[in-house]
């Protein structure tokens, strides 16, 4: 039982790590309708800048504003450039993004080979403290919970406090509409488009230390965030939330009593039976059309 | 509009027979007067392409976009490699000995397990291969379609589910072959399972032909365009769904299974995202919509592929990439929908499209007075 606990605590990091990687994919996908297949390199990209900020003398917590900027301009570019004219096509989106995927990899590879990266955790948050009896709880992961919130705080500041999250929401709701009231809803795909990005960014600085940095580790990531989507529905940030906590916990438990792979395959089915109950999500948005 | 004719192609037009029967006659004697190293590319792109054309039913046809088709492919493909591979260990010991495929002794059984006895029979170990491919299809099918769940859902759940049976096949070597996949269950590549691979591709795409040229493939394309439109004219659109989903794997499971028997080494790839999202960008780029788009495009890219990364792996890598911005972009159509444009303009054949921009252009006139929602535009074909 106390091991279940220890997995259950261990959790809450695997829970906080979907959470930021899944954040900036809710929101883009959320408002924009789209699904961004290149995520995963985003995040790729936020874990490059931070080794090369790494390498420059700088720590995570420079890294992650950094990431922000370097990896939201790079989504800007990427709207511009593609995305924008495919706004129509959400399908079609799918496959374009994943061919910005291939070619994010490539030129990563070609940057900075092949060889894999380590990105040191801060110096303050080395070491762990530890819960009585249980195994020690490393620090990094406790900052991880931390930041997870901090960008769910942020991102809810955004959306409900702002002039821009006003409209952000109102074109979310009714695109036309919003339109004829003279919102540019073309702009603010772009902003939303170049923020999740930058959420993204700011993952892959964050999960660099706890995994070696390569051109092909943010795949998995994007498949995660995929699912938490899924489950907990498009276009809420409870979603975001209750997503991750149950893909997280669920899968760290079943991963321990049997193995990794049954327990995604175990998540995976739960996943599929719970959108048949709930189609659009746990905290999916009703569309009003 | 009544002075003008719709023209409607016939179900296989004289001149496709004729050049498909040219093709298939140099596809089938190639292994006579040609290189072997061409030879065994051929076998293959002829099972990618099925596989594209299964692919090309879901999603060109029907508006389905599975990011997992090499599920079913894998399917198939497992299911065959390792038949051939314990019929091949018991004939031809391993180094140590042992009459069970390497990759199980290497992992410390000491016989098949029993589960695995009845893939000792080849046709059967097919049939179950086709049987739980299409199985799985089925039971996906009435589970999301049946709840309207489509469009870029259905794309993110396929495609973690092949990602997951990736992962599975890497962690349960000692039945799978791990990460090393199955390889060395002797050689299959002979000129009489290439004219069975051949047999088999021309019943695929003829049976797709009849499928998507027919009523049936017109309320497809119907469910394609507006699957709201088609619901409220009475057709049961999550049924037309799964009935073309199992379709399109129990195709894929086939190419797979042939696959296996004639490449002779099967890895977790070939179940894998990777694989089944090339196969998307090998429609797309043949042309999606069209039963021929398929066949072109995975002989096209799969082809260019074999002879351009050889020099330089990374540069083909970032033309793929190129490869699927550019076909969302610039030819949606792909390469036989542009060229079917191009002929049918010059025909001076009014393609169905514009008639149904015209009735919608009169339709808008009419209701000049009363338009609710906001305008669309041309219905878009």
């Amino acid at each position: 039982m106390e091991a279940i606990i220890t997995q259950f605590l261990n959790g809450f990091s695997v829970v906080a790590i979907l959470m930021i990687a899944a954040v900036g994919l809710a929101i883009i996908f959320g408002v924009a309708g789209v699904i961004n297949m290149a995520h995963g390199e985003f995040i790729m990209v936020g874990a490059y800048t931070a080794a090369v900020v790494g390498q420059l003398g700088g720590n995570t917590f420079i890294a992650i504003p950094v990431a922000f900027f370097v990896v939201g301009l790079m989504g800007l570019i990427v709207e511009r450039g593609i995305i924008q004219w495919i706004y129509e096509r959400p399908l079609e989106t799918l496959l374009a993004t994943w061919g910005v995927g291939i070619i994010l990899q490539v030129v990563m590879k070609l940057i900075f080979g092949p060889e894999l990266y380590y990105v040191g955790a801060p110096k303050v948050l080395d070491g762990g403290f530890r819960v009585i009896g249980l195994l020690p709880f490393p620090w990094y992961r406790l900052f991880l919970i931390i930041l997870a919130i901090a960008l769910m705080v942020i991102t809810y500041l955004l959306l409900f406090k702002t002039d821009l999250g006003l409209k952000v929401r109102a074109v979310r709701r009714n695109r036309s509409m919003s339109g004829c009231l003279g919102v540019d809803t073309a702009k603010v795909d772009m902003v939303i488009f170049a923020f999740g990005s930058g959420l993204a960014g700011v993952a892959g600085a964050a999960l660099a230390p706890i995994k070696s940095v390569s051109t092909t580790m943010g795949f998995p990531y994007a498949v995660d965030s995929f699912m938490v989507l899924v489950l907990g529905g498009v276009g809420s940030l409870w979603g975001v939330v209750a997503g991750s906590a149950l893909i997280g916990e669920a899968e760290t438990i079943l991963s321990f009593i049997y193995n990794n792979v049954i327990g995604k395959l175990l998540v995976f089915i739960f996943i599929v039976l719970a959108i048949r109950v709930f189609p659009k999500g746990l905290f999916g948005y009703h569309e009003r059309s | 509009m009544n002075d003008r004719q719709v023209y409607k192609a016939p179900m296989f037009p004289l001149w496709a027979i004729i050049a498909a029967i040219g093709i298939v006659f140099a596809i089938a004697t190639y292994p006579y007067y040609g290189a072997a190293y061409v030879t065994s590319l051929l076998g293959k792109f002829l099972c990618f392409a099925i596989f594209a054309l299964s692919i090309d039913l879901i999603w060109g046809f029907t508006g389905i976009l599975s990011l997992g088709q090499g599920v079913y492919f894998g399917i198939g493909a497992y299911f065959t490699a390792l038949s051939l591979k314990i019929n091949y260990a018991a004939v031809n010991p391993t180094r140590y000995g042992g009459t069970i495929p390497d990759f199980m002794e290497w992992n410390g059984l000491t016989e098949i397990p029993g589960f695995m006895e009845p893939l000792i029979s080849l046709p059967f170990a097919v049939a179950a291969g086709l049987f739980f491919a299409t199985l799985l299809a089925f039971i996906f099918g009435v589970i999301t379609f049946k709840r309207h769940i489509y469009g870029v859902y259905c794309a993110v759940i396929t495609l973690a589910e092949s990602l997951i049976l990736q992962e599975a096949i890497i962690e349960y070597q000692a039945y799978t072959g791990g990460f090393n996949g199955i390889t060395d269950y002797g050689t299959h590549a002979d000129i009489n399972v290439l004219w069975l691979i051949l047999v088999v591709t021309i019943i695929f795409f003829a049976i797709g032909r009849l499928l998507t040229h027919s009523r049936m493939g017109t309320i497809l394309k119907s469910i394609r365009d507006n699957d709201t439109r088609a619901e409220f004219m009475g057709y049961n659109v999550a049924n037309y769904r799964i009935f073309v989903f199992c379709i399109s794997s129990f195709m894929a499971a086939t190419a797979g299974a042939m696959y296996a028997a004639w490449n002779g080494i099967i890895s977790f790839l070939d179940a894998g995202p990777v694989f089944s999202i090339e196969g998307v960008i090998w429609t797309a780029v043949g042309g999606r919509g069209t039963v021929i788009g398929p066949f072109i495009g995975a002989f096209l890219v799969k082809g260019a592929e074999f002879f351009l990364s050889g020099k330089l792996a990374w540069t083909w890598q970032l033309i793929m990439g190129g490869l699927f911005i550019f076909v969302v972009l610039y030819m949606r159509d792909g390469i036989v929908g542009t060229i079917g444009k191009w002929w049918s303009a010059r025909r001076k054949h009014v393609p169905v499209s514009e008639l149904i921009e015209e009735a919608d252009a009169l339709a808008a006139d009419r209701q000049k007075d009363y338009r609710p929602g906001q305008s669309k535009g041309p219905t878009e074909i």
